[in-house]
C-alpha cells in the first residue's frame, strides 16, 4: 500500500502472535457427575442453536470421554462462550485449539 | 410434589407443598449468603470454585483476565435468578407456574443449588440415593435427589414446550 494514508511501519508479528492467529481458540465442556444429561444437551441447543442430535452427540462425548469442544472462533468470542456456560453451571473452559 | 409439565400458552407449571417450599427456601438463603460472602471467608471453598470456576486452566494470567471480565456480571446474573426463583414461590404450598424468562432461571438456580449441594455432599457418577434416612448426610443427599427430579421434570417440560412450538 502506498498513498498518503499508508502506514510509515509494519507492526511486527512475534512467533506466538503468528501462533495465535494459526490456531483458533475453543471452547470446551468437561465432564462433571452432577450435570444432568437432558439439561447439558438442553443448554448446548439454547445458547449455540444446536439441533438436538448435534447437541446430544456431544453431550455423549463429554459424558464418555470426559469432555469435548462446543465452539470455536476468536479468544474474545471462547471467553464469552465459556462465560454463558458458566451462567448455567456447565463446566467450562476456553484454551488455544491444540 | 407435582413435576413441572408444559402448559398452554407457554408456560410449564408444577405444585408443590409448602414443607418443600420451605425447603427450597431454606437452600436459596444458603446459595445467597455464600454468593454474597466476603471473598477472604470463601476463597479457596470447593462450591464457590465450582459455582465460579476458572474460565481457562493452566494459565493463571488469563484465568485471572477471565475473572476481570466476567465474574461480577456471573453474580449478578445469579442474584437476579435467585430473586427470581424465590418471588415464584407460593409460601403456603401451591401453583408455581412459569413463562419462559422464569423457567430460566429457575434451570440455573437450581442447577447451582444442585452443584453446591453435590460439591458439598462429593457427588460421584457412582452416588446413589439414600434407602433410608439415619442421619443429616442422608436428608442432605435426599434433598439433592429430589432437587434432580424437580430439575429433571423441568428441563423434560421444557423440552416438550419447545416441540409442541415448532
Amino acid at each position: 500500500m502506498a498513498g498518503p494514508l499508508a502506514p510509515s511501519w509494519t507492526p511486527e508479528t512475534t512467533v506466538e502472535e503468528r501462533d495465535d492467529l494459526d490456531r483458533p481458540w475453543v471452547t470446551i465442556v468437561w465432564n462433571d457427575p452432577v450435570n444432568l444429561m437432558t439439561y447439558v444437551t438442553f443448554v448446548l441447543q439454547e445458547l449455540f442453536g444446536y439441533d438436538e442430535p448435534t447437541a446430544t452427540t456431544l453431550m455423549l462425548q463429554v459424558h464418555h470421554e470426559g469432555r469435548a469442544v462446543v465452539s470455536s472462533g476468536p479468544r474474545e468470542k471462547m471467553e464469552h462462550d465459556t462465560s454463558r456456560l458458566h451462567a448455567y453451571g456447565l463446566w467450562a473452559s476456553y484454551q488455544r485449539d491444540t | 410434589m407435582k413435576p413441572f409439565r408444559s402448559a398452554r400458552g407457554g408456560d410449564v407449571v408444577a405444585r408443590m407443598e409448602r414443607a418443600e417450599v420451605g425447603i427450597v427456601s431454606l437452600l436459596l438463603d444458603q446459595l445467597e449468603q455464600l454468593l454474597d460472602a466476603d471473598a477472604d471467608d470463601v476463597g479457596g471453598d470447593p462450591v464457590m470454585a465450582r459455582l465460579l470456576p476458572d474460565g481457562h486452566r493452566g494459565d493463571p494470567e488469563l484465568a485471572a483476565d477471565y475473572r476481570d471480565l466476567t465474574e461480577a456480571s456471573l453474580r449478578s446474573g445469579k442474584a437476579d435468578d435467585l430473586a427470581t426463583v424465590r418471588a415464584s414461590l407460593p409460601a403456603e404450598g401451591g401453583e408455581v407456574r412459569l413463562d419462559a424468562d422464569q423457567a430460566a432461571a429457575w434451570l440455573r438456580t437450581s442447577n447451582d443449588l444442585r452443584l453446591a449441594l453435590g460439591t458439598r455432599l462429593e457427588i460421584s457418577e457412582e452416588t446413589e440415593p439414600p434407602d433410608e434416612i439415619t442421619g443429616e448426610e442422608d436428608q442432605q443427599l435426599a434433598v439433592y435427589y429430589w432437587l434432580t427430579a424437580l430439575q429433571g421434570s423441568l428441563v423434560d417440560a421444557l423440552v416438550a414446550g419447545r416441540s409442541g412450538r415448532s
